[in-house]
């Protein structure tokens, strides 16, 4: 007996039982009768989990994309050369191999006052704008030689995303779902969060599937208490959704019953279950009001120039309780940090104005993540990921701005595998250029994809016969930040 | 018989540069350490000249109705398998209806075809569907996803191309002409040059300019590389299914294309730039947008005159300033003097000015009139920064009269009225920055068999691209005419003959049944390269006219049905599903063929801002999907749902996932609830009262059939109970009721709004979603 007949034989007995929504209920995961070995073969649900290739540190990660990129030199890289040696010209000698602008003259190098501080046991230094992240300094590792490709800001955080200068290329977040499947089925696996009142300029190229199946794209969480679009049926619809669905499940069986071949129908019927359930399960993760005056307090619901960022923030949390793999979280624009607009932390000008309301957004609400998960036991695992496209220069632009940096800039993880409190490279003493082994897109996606269990180089796909993996051709992992 | 394939976590590696190849059992064991220079005797079976092989003699005569059937049976007879019986006549109506136009047929269509009684029944339908411009549509939406087509650079900033659609109607209107593929294929790469000045030819080009851009770059010499390397490999994957990319920093590692041949064959495109604002013939649609433009114009002209005479005050300086923002190599060519330009400057130069507006130049004001802490600032510019400000808030003001889309240009590719090309580097590793040897235009030795190009400079233009156009649209080619013929049989099968369709290369797939892949290319080329006589010979094959029902011993002897034993059964694609939905609706525009790309609406909750305006006009909102304007950056989320194309390079293969996503979108969202209850409204029109002959007319037009007792039974049974529950649930005066139907005459307006939600149910089925 084959285990085709056998399929065959059992969509026969589905569809004579007619049992609609209750017979149907046998077929889905978790179901007895899918949990057949032969038949879960056949079965082949793209989203199921899949096993890593060696233990995880991590089941989630999140990443925190602080878009238009903030000066490492004013949040986290102390300098004090830079300090001593500001108004003065930047020595040709830093600029060798670099290719700059000049727009509003290369500036004389800068600095704006700040304090600097080393925290905990570690020592990390601070700068005041991040007041609340610095508590956690012993939970961080720095990565201080980050480097990049691009000037501008969207060519690299597309290749902060998914590892090309050009649109095309899957996105960190997808070829984790793709290698991991997803933990919670009513909800997206991959999910994308931003702050502010546009969605991220760019747009889905940015959390794409690139040439893998569409079902690996993030999904993106719209403000508001229904973050999916489409998730709620209109209203007229709402009252009778159940029995439209037992009758659609017994329309499908009928289909499903004479093509047993095609296991799409399968798929399909199975898909509308799914739908519904997130129809309840997507509001319930960002409810907000399901959370304590304390925890709202603490990531800054409360303040204004906190809220947004801290809702998203927040949200975060709750999707990592559920099982998402990938929250992937776009910093949006601030009130007033730009010109007389709102502008995210990409500071030509004004920086001092810039970043301390960029930073003000976010410190509170990043903090608090750290603080609430580690009080949850979910620190260890949850990878964190301060990322940004690039970094600002030491010199100044237009007077108290600064140009965009490449070619050296912080970034940090936290979390699971992470060897707390570490500082791996540094950039050279004036902050341009990183020295010692650069840290490329690659090598951080290559780390991240090794906490959550996956050898970079064995993640593959096949496209235009190419064995395609995450990191192209490149990518080492850091292991000086792994514990 | 699964559609897609994924390939979860391959066990195998393979270091794809700089690293020995990790050759696994199911790689090629003559890949070693410099794969490029691999010496297997025989040829790659693609780079074999095109064969015209005999059709196979076969036993079920009756059943080989055209040559093509003769190469199929031969496999199945060796294989002891039957080919299956035809399918019925309203099953094919709608599966070639859908195959053809992308569309479900009427219930009037379907009808005349099942009664035809005449012997060409078949061949006059087959006529039919080609002759209609519904035709064309289809064909062009799936070169479009070859072509990367969008309307928009993509990016950050994500620019409106306001005159691509010009593009995209060449290519409907190409298909519809029956425009021979070689034609067809010359004037994209190379219609400039072909007829200089002649707009329906050089729109043709827009096929290289639908490449991804960000005017907002600072480093121009790697935007004109990034620019070079999608356009070669775009050729490279679309005519010739050459995985090129692979050769671009390092010799291919599988197929025989060297660094050097790989930027050899950019250098076809080294002197290609954007000309966006050629003056386009002038028709309805041009003086529509004059119209509309001259009144924004006449209301804006103090304002923007005003603003105009405050960036002349600057113009000298606030240029400057623009341009300092450029990078060190960029700023080499833009400072320097225009009599000493080379090719490459003015290339640079060109760009520049395209990207520059006045509002740049302006951007000077916002740092030398407001920035009190730049060196730039002059406290004399601050009145100007600030008149300038008001008056750029007061002409914000007046954008609703912009004309929402259309435009009275064009725009082409030309090499800007220049025989002499920039030259083109191997870069190693792919790097620009590191250039090796300079290389000249040249074919892959391995596929061109030593042939290389004749380059005739023009007047006005290097002649390259004419050179590799005529290469690659030649019958000695031997990809060109296999590849395209492979890409349309896939089409219909779901699987090509190679069913990698864009790599014909090493690690793609071997043809499954290489002989016909070789008459049917063969026959294309001899049939001067029409693309209808070759739809025409395989609809009218028995392969494709059989039953996609299921067969026991054909999933037992080839499971993945290769054979084609069995018509292979397919979910809609996008455009299918929502096209098909609104002619269901009766609410589709089947009358009007291309113009403007334009903006439905999009579910509550995507706010993309100035991105998508949905189109005032709300005509617009039921043209065709092709229709539907394509922003990078935001794709339409009904098509994303249903895995549209994506439009940021070539997309060979529509894949087909089953998401929770999609499961919303038929379900839940408010355009499709409003496309049922004109669905009701209509089966009440067209049926009347009685119940059955609603449920009748309801699969009639969905599905091309009628249901069966069973369905008609488990429907009214459904119905009896959901009315029950609208009552118990929704207050009376709410519920959602047929559209298009006098609502005075309903007298049960509970039972009309189940109906409405049978409707909504039925719709959202496998049956609809899925051609049999």
């Amino acid at each position: 007996m084959s285990k085709k007949l056998s399929r065959r034989q059992l969509f026969v007995n589905t569809a004579a039982g007619f049992g609609g929504a209750a017979t149907l209920s046998m077929l889905l995961p978790g179901g007895g009768l899918l949990s057949t070995p032969a038949l879960a073969a056949e079965f082949t649900d793209p989203l199921a989990p899949k096993q890593p290739h060696f233990p995880a540190k991590v089941k989630s990660v999140v990443w925190l994309h602080q878009f238009g990129a903030p000066s490492s030199l004013d949040l986290y890289d102390y300098k004090p050369e830079l300090i001593k040696r500001s108004g003065e010209d930047v020595p040709a000698s830093f600029l060798k191999g670099i290719k700059t602008s000049t727009q509003g003259g290369l500036g004389k190098l800068i600095t704006f006052g700040r304090q600097w501080k080393q925290y905990g046991q570690s020592g990390s230094w601070f700068s005041d704008l991040v007041p609340n992240i610095a508590q956690h300094a012993d939970e961080i590792a720095f990565i201080k030689a980050s480097t990049t490709i691009g000037a501008t800001h969207d060519i690299s955080v597309l290749k902060l995303n998914t590892g090309d200068l050009r649109p095309g290329r899957p996105s960190l977040g997808a070829w984790i779902t793709y290698a991991l499947g997803s933990a919670n089925r009513a909800l997206p696996a991959y999910v994308v969060l931003y702050s502010g009142k546009r969605e991220p300029p760019a747009g889905s190229v940015n959390w794409s599937s690139g040439f893998l199946p569409a079902i690996y794209q993030g999904t993106a969480f719209r403000p508001g208490p229904n973050p999916i679009l489409d998730l709620a049926p209109p209203d007229g619809l709402k009252a009778g959704q159940r029995d439209d669905l037992d009758l659609l499940n017994r329309l499908n069986q009928l289909s499903a019953a004479r093509h047993p071949e095609n296991t799409e129908f399968l798929a399909r019927l199975n898909s509308y279950e799914l739908a519904y359930r997130m129809e309840s399960a997507a509001p319930e993760a960002v409810d907000l009001t399901k959370e304590s005056d304390a925890v709202r307090d603490q990531y800054g619901l409360n303040e204004d120039i906190t809220h947004d960022y801290g809702t998203a923030i927040l949200r975060a949390r709750r999707l990592v309780e559920r099982g998402v793999r990938f929250v992937h979280i776009v910093s949006g624009p601030i009130d007033g940090a730009g010109r007389g607009e709102d502008r995210n932390w990409d500071a030509h000008e004004n920086l001092p104005l810039n970043h301390s309301l960029n930073a003000k957004a976010v410190d509170k609400p990043i903090a608090a993540l750290l603080t609430d998960l580690k009080s949850r036991g979910l620190l260890d695992s949850t990878l964190i990921v301060w990322t940004c496209e690039f970094g600002r220069t030491p010199w100044g632009q237009s007077g108290d701005g600064r140009d965009h940096n490449p070619w050296g800039y912080t970034q940090w993880l936290a979390g699971g595998g992470v060897k707390a409190g570490y500082t791996y490279g540094e950039t050279d003493e004036l902050g341009v250029q990183s020295i010692g082994k650069a840290v490329d897109t690659y090598d951080l996606h290559a780390t991240v994809l090794q906490l959550l269990g996956l050898d970079h180089l064995k993640v593959t796909f096949q496209n235009h016969g190419r064995s395609e993996r995450p990191t192209v051709v490149y990518g080492d992992v850091l292991k000086e930040v792994l514990a | 018989m699964r559609i897609i394939t994924y390939f979860p976590m391959k066990v195998i590696t393979y270091f794809l540069c700089w690293a020995a190849l990790a050759s696994a059992a199911d790689t090629d064991s003559t890949a070693t350490a410099k794969p490029a220079q691999t010496t297997t005797t025989q040829k790659h079976w693609a780079y074999e000249p095109v064969k015209r092989p005999d059709v196979p003699q076969v036993q079920q005569k009756e059943w080989a109705r055209t040559p093509i059937d003769g190469f199929i049976l031969a496999r199945l007879e060796a294989k002891n398998l039957q080919p299956s019986a035809d399918a019925d006549r309203a099953t094919f109506i709608r599966r070639a209806t859908l195959d053809v136009w992308g569309v479900i047929p009427t219930p009037e269509q379907v009808k005349a075809f099942v009664e035809d009684k005449s012997p060409d029944a078949y061949e006059k339908l087959v006529d039919r569907l080609l002759a209609s411009p519904h035709y064309g549509e289809r064909q062009a939406r799936r070169w479009l996803d070859l072509a990367r087509y969008a309307d928009s650079t993509g990016f950050e900033n994500d620019q409106t191309r306001p005159a691509m659609w010009r593009y995209r109607d060449y290519v409907i209107n190409a298909f519809n002409q029956d425009k021979p593929y070689d034609q067809f294929i010359k004037e994209q790469l190379a219609g400039d040059e072909i007829a200089p000045g002649n707009q329906d030819v050089m729109v043709a080009t827009g096929f290289l300019l639908n490449y991804p851009d960000n005017h907002n770059s600072r480093d121009l010499i790697d935007r004109k590389y990034q620019i070079t390397t999608d356009i070669t490999d775009t050729v490279g994957a679309v005519f010739l299914a050459q995985t090129v990319q692979c050769a671009r920093c390092h010799n291919h590692k599988f197929d025989k294309i060297s660094q050097k041949e790989y930027f050899q064959l950019q250098a076809f495109f080294a002197n290609l730039a954007e000309v966006n604002n050629i003056p386009a013939r002038i028709g309805p649609q041009e003086t529509e947008f004059r119209k509309q433009r001259s009144a924004y114009q006449e209301a804006t002209k103090e304002t923007r005159a005003e603003m105009k005479a405050i960036v002349d005050s600057i113009r000298e300086e606030g240029t400057k300033y623009y341009h300092e923002r450029y990078l060190t190599d960029s700023r080499e060519s833009i400072f320097k003097p225009k009599d000493q330009w080379t090719a490459l400057d003015r290339w640079v130069n060109h760009r520049v000015d395209m990207v520059t507006s006045d509002d740049s130049v302006a951007a000077y004001l916002y740092v030398a009139g407001q920035d009190k802490n730049s060196p730039e600032y002059r406290p004399e510019y601050a009145p100007k920064f600030k008149r300038y400000e008001e008056l750029r808030q007061q002409l914000a003001k007046f954008d609703k009269l912009k004309p929402e889309s259309g435009t009275d240009t064009y725009a082409a590719m030309t090499e800007l009225g220049h025989p002499d090309a920039p030259p083109t580097y191997v870069f190693f590793g792919g790097n620009h920055d590191r250039p090796l040897d300079e290389v000249q235009p040249g074919f892959p030795a391995a596929i061109a068999g030593g042939e290389q190009p004749v380059i005739t400079p023009t007047a006005t233009s290097s002649g390259r691209r004419t050179a590799l156009a005529n290469w690659i649209a030649s019958a000695r080619n031997p990809l060109t005419a296999r590849v395209f013929v492979n890409r349309v049989w896939a089409q219909y099968f779901g699987r090509g003959i190679v069913s990698t369709v864009s790599d014909f290369g090493k690690m793609g797939d071997k043809p499954t049944n290489p002989e016909l892949l070789d008459y049917l290319a063969d026959q294309f080329v001899n049939n001067g390269w029409s693309p209808k006589k070759l739809h025409r010979a395989i609809l009218l094959s028995s392969v494709y006219r059989q039953s996609s029902d299921y067969r026991e011993d054909v999933n037992q002897a080839d499971p993945e049905n290769k054979l084609l034993a069995v018509f292979p059964l397919v979910r809609l694609d996008a455009e299918e599903i929502r096209d098909s939905t609104l002619a269901a609706a009766g609410k589709l525009d089947t009358d009007t063929v291309g113009g403007p790309s334009v903006f439905p609406p999009a579910p509550k909750g995507l706010d993309a801002g100035n991105k998508w305006q949905v189109s005032k006009d709300p005509k617009d909102f039921n043209r065709r999907s092709l229709y539907v304007f394509t922003r990078r950056s935001v794709p339409y989320p009904m098509l994303e749902s249903f895995d549209m194309a994506s439009p940021q390079e070539v997309h060979s293969k529509r894949d087909v996932t089953t998401t929770p996503l999609q499961a919303l979108t038929l379900y839940n969202d408010q355009l499709t609830f409003e496309w049922s209850q004109d669905l009701a409204g209509r089966l009440i029109r067209e049926a009347g009262n009685d119940e059955f002959a609603r449920i009748d007319r309801l699969y009639q037009i969905l599905f091309a059939r009628n249901p069966t007792q069973q369905e008609k039974n488990t429907l009214l049974a459904y119905l009896d109970n959901h009315e029950k529950i609208v009552q118990t649930q929704v207050p009376n005066k709410d519920v959602p009721l047929p559209r298009g139907v006098d609502v005075s005459g309903i007298s049960n307006p509970l039972r009309e709004s189940a109906f409405v939600d049978l409707v909504h149910t039925v719709l959202n089925s496998n049956d609809f979603a899925y051609r049999f």
